[in-house]
């Protein structure tokens, strides 16, 4: 086992895709999260950054339905449109990692010899480096922000994706229905990607949920960390960074709530994931 | 498997509860009590061990180094200076048994008699010109050089004197040598130990109190009882007194509600309530010479013009800064020197100090007026912070949504604690920084100190300050042969820096000291930093 398997595993554990409730409540979830995200600035009770210095870390009530943090702004709103930045820095990487990966493990698997040997070593090579390594090496050459970390993790994911396209791809390759299109004389790269691909992306989609679960948790470490999204900006990661302060205090509202939302939001999208993986048949399983 | 979902919803439901009656203390509109007290009760019995906290390794036990709280607090139990530091923050005889001024340029200092260092040698004029020349010595590059500035010689001029003389009259640097820049090293431990002086390796060799046995790197600071003290009356009352590095603010809290700690200077104050509810020992408020401020530090930016800066501290509410950076243990003050360090001026100097000020109270429609005025409108600043504190954090984001709220552009750079001390040595570090929040403290009971640094071209005078009227007033009062109307230079300077805000003055702490029920008698002041406190401290 590498060392970046043993918290994949752990994090693609928490999951609830094998009961129904549990499928709904995970979809119901995530649908929720993905409307505050769209519509933060309709449904946020306040704006995120206002700040009301005399009320700083209360409990919840009738005016702050989550509380206030340490400079009395809205625990709500923050978590709202915190929602936008939990999901776009994922999905970026998701899409970004994705096309890359389908591109190359098509390649790999389809060409096979040399072609396969390079870049199968090239995906072990990158697959030595956690991603959040490589985040924040990229932070630190390129500065903070969610550039830099976006396209360091979609490089740091790719052979994840690339390796299950290649495996999948490789298999595709001997079956008839390939032998059919070159015995009729179609062009490798057509059979390649009109007919080989489209038999592949169910599977590969199934994967890219799961790892969505993943981005979104090493994304909102680098926030702890205060290398990704910058203060004031609302984000979960820099929430909970700030909210260990009031700790000290014996109020662990602040840092709860943030902390509680990322785990349930990798538990609803790693069941929404692992449902798809049944559906799809996981190859690996 | 199906109640594994209903199960998890019940635990964040119920964790959301608990977190709510926790949650509930949490909120503090009104400002709590905060009585300011000179000591605590003295000691009835000895100690066998003293754990103390500390927030923060010291950063080198070498007195040319010693620049911080959490080197000097330690350092003061094992090093002493020339001259003492009371709790008021006066000057008193320390290895120094009497001073005198005979010519304006010239300090003599009689060196007491049959003090020993930690190995058993005695203290003589030698040991003295050595450890104050290490501050004129480019190659040890002294973080006190400031103080010694204008010394042009400093030698033995007899068996039990050491003469300093300066280049004109100085009237910081007597107070000066009461604090780290005094401190007095054995002149043979200095050349053994060469550069690993003071750290974890080498350790010192002084004569304070406590000797230091062990510098477990990252861990702590052991140290016993010198038995060979010269200060009978500040005998250690503790035969160990263990120093504990918890740089986790939530666990040094959590170790001295439970008592395993016995006492911490510094309390994060969003702490200090939960504190005093565990009923596990005292919090005491003291004397500081600290100031919390903004540094300016960009004078061709927007804030370059003293109507933007006027504009940005109206735009604060500084008493709710207070609630929310410092759980209301603080006050606001208009003034970037301390009322504290005042103490040494006449009564009706110290009034007029802080009664004839401009006060800005929070108020954005005319905020919002001088940056228009200004034509700083749309004008982006940029807040450097680092993650050191709650106080840090609530600061730089508050000032950022005042700023905006008056029609700048604020933008926050988070940088990491050891680039943000750059800030205060490095110009190159505090280039693309308009502003960064300091606890500004002064080492002598003198606005001297504060009015000094904001001379013009002064190595501290980060934001380029200059006033040529402001520089005559603390000159006159700095070098002045005879300086008549001393008082009043230092009214004017203080009168000059409320109006121009070169820096942003925010609010006042008082210093902070927690001591558990076991424990009891040391001075409540900001002199922690050099005088040997931890010898006053024994069983109640």
């Amino acid at each position: 086992m590498s060392i970046q398997e043993a918290p994949r595993k752990a994090i693609s554990r928490l999951s609830l895709h094998r009961t129904r409730w549990g499928l709904l409540i995970s979809a119901i979830f995530v649908v929720v999260v993905i409307l505050a995200a769209v519509f933060a600035p309709l449904v946020s009770p306040y704006p995120p950054a206002a700040v009301d210095l005399l009320n700083v870390n209360s409990a919840p009530s009738a005016a702050h339905l989550l509380g206030t943090d340490a400079l009395g702004r809205d625990t709500l709103s923050r978590m709202i449109y915190g929602a936008r930045t939990a999901l776009y820095g994922p999905i970026f990487v998701i899409l970004l990692s994705t096309i890359l990966g389908v591109i190359l493990g098509l390649w790999a698997g389809w060409a096979g010899g040399i072609i396969d040997a390079v870049i199968t070593r090239i995906f072990d090579i990158v697959l030595a480096f956690p991603a959040l390594l490589l985040a924040i090496l990229a932070v630190a050459l390129f500065g903070k922000g969610l550039t830099a970390p976006i396209i360091a993790m979609s490089i740091a994911y790719t052979p994840y994706i690339g390796r299950l396209t290649r495996q999948l791809v490789s298999g595709e390759k001997n079956r008839q229905y390939v032998s059919a299109y070159q015995v009729q004389g179609f062009a490798p790269g057509w059979i390649a990607t009109r007919a080989v691909m489209p038999n592949v992306l169910g599977v590969v989609g199934s994967q890219t949920t799961q790892n969505f679960g993943y981005v979104l948790v090493e994304l909102a470490a680098l926030s702890f960390l205060g290398l990704g999204i910058q203060a004031p900006a609302a984000d979960w990661g820099n929430m909970i960074n700030e909210g260990q302060s009031a700790l000290v205090a014996g109020n662990f509202l602040p840092a709860m709530i943030p902390s509680l939302a990322v785990v349930l939001i990798v538990v609803a999208v790693n069941s929404i994931g692992g449902w798809l993986s049944d559906k799809l048949g996981d190859p690996f399983a | 498997m199906k109640n594994k979902a209903l199960k998890l919803t019940a635990a964040a439901a119920s964790m959301l509860m608990l977190a709510s009656c926790g949650s509930a203390s949490g909120s503090m509109v009104e400002k709590p009590v905060m009585n300011l007290t000179d000591s605590t009760p003295a000691a009835a019995g000895e100690l066998d061990t003293l754990k103390w906290s500390l927030y923060a390794e010291p950063y080198s036990l070498d007195y040319a180094y010693a620049f911080d709280y959490s080197d000097n607090q330690v350092l003061a139990n094992i090093c002493e200076p020339l001259l003492r530091l009371n709790p008021d923050l006066s000057v008193a005889p320390g290895l120094a048994a009497k001073w005198e001024n005979p010519t304006p340029t010239t300090w003599v200092y009689t060196i007491r008699k049959n003090v020993k260092f930690h190995d058993g040698t005695t203290l003589t004029p030698k040991d003295v010109v050595a450890s104050l020349n290490r501050h004129l010595d480019p190659e040890v590059g002294s973080s006190w050089y400031s103080a010694f500035a204008n010394v042009k010689s400093i030698e033995a001029t007899g068996k039990d004197q050491v003469t300093i003389t300066t280049t004109k009259p100085d009237a910081l640097l007597n107070e000066s040598l009461s604090g780290a820049a005094g401190v007095i090293e054995s002149a043979a431990t200095l050349e053994k130990l060469g550069g690993d002086y003071g750290n974890a390796s080498g350790g010192v060799n002084c004569t304070g109190p406590y000797q230091l046995d062990e510098w477990s790197s990252g861990e702590k600071l052991s140290l016993s009882s010198f038995d060979e003290y010269w200060d009978k009356d500040l005998a250690p009352k503790a035969k160990k007194l263990d120093f504990v590095v918890m740089t986790d603010p939530v666990a040094r809290v959590n170790a001295l509600k439970s008592g395993e700690i016995d006492g911490g200077w510094m309390i994060p104050s969003n702490a200090i309530n939960e504190l005093q509810a565990t009923g596990t020992g005292q919090m005491y408020f003291g004397t500081n010479s600290a100031v919390s401020s903004l540094v300016v530090s960009n004078p061709e930016g927007p804030l370059g013009d003293a109507r933007v800066r006027e504009a940005l501290v109206r735009s604060i509410d500084r008493n709710g800064l207070v609630m929310a950076a410092e759980s209301g243990y603080a006050t606001a003050t208009d003034s970037l020197t301390a009322q504290g360090v005042w103490g040494q001026q006449p009564k009706k100097v110290q009034e007029a100090a802080f009664d004839q000020l401009n006060e800005y109270p929070y108020d954005l429609e005319k905020a919002k007026s001088l940056v228009k005025e200004a034509g700083a409108e749309g004008r982006e600043i940029t807040i450097t912070t680092a993650p050191m504190g709650n106080n840090f954090n609530v600061v730089a984001q508050a000032t950022a949504a005042a700023a905006e709220s008056i029609g700048l552009k604020a933008t926050i750079k988070t940088v990491t604690p050891n680039a943000y001390t750059a800030l205060f040595s490095d110009p190159a570090a505090r280039e693309g920084t308009d502003l960064f929040f300091t606890n500004w403290y002064l080492s002598v009971g003198n606005p001297l100190e504060m009015f000094s640094i904001m001379r013009t071209d002064d190595f501290s005078n980060y934001g380029g300050f200059s006033s040529p009227k402001y520089d005559k007033a603390v000159n006159q009062a700095l070098f002045s042969e005879k300086p008549e109307g001393e008082s009043k230079n230092l009214l004017e300077a203080q009168k000059i820096l409320n109006e121009q805000l070169p820096w942003l003055p925010l609010y006042e702490t008082p210093t902070t000291l927690w001591m558990s029920d076991r424990v009891t008698g040391t001075d409540v002041s900001v002199n922690y930093l050099y005088y040997p406190w931890a010898a006053q401290i024994g069983a109640k």
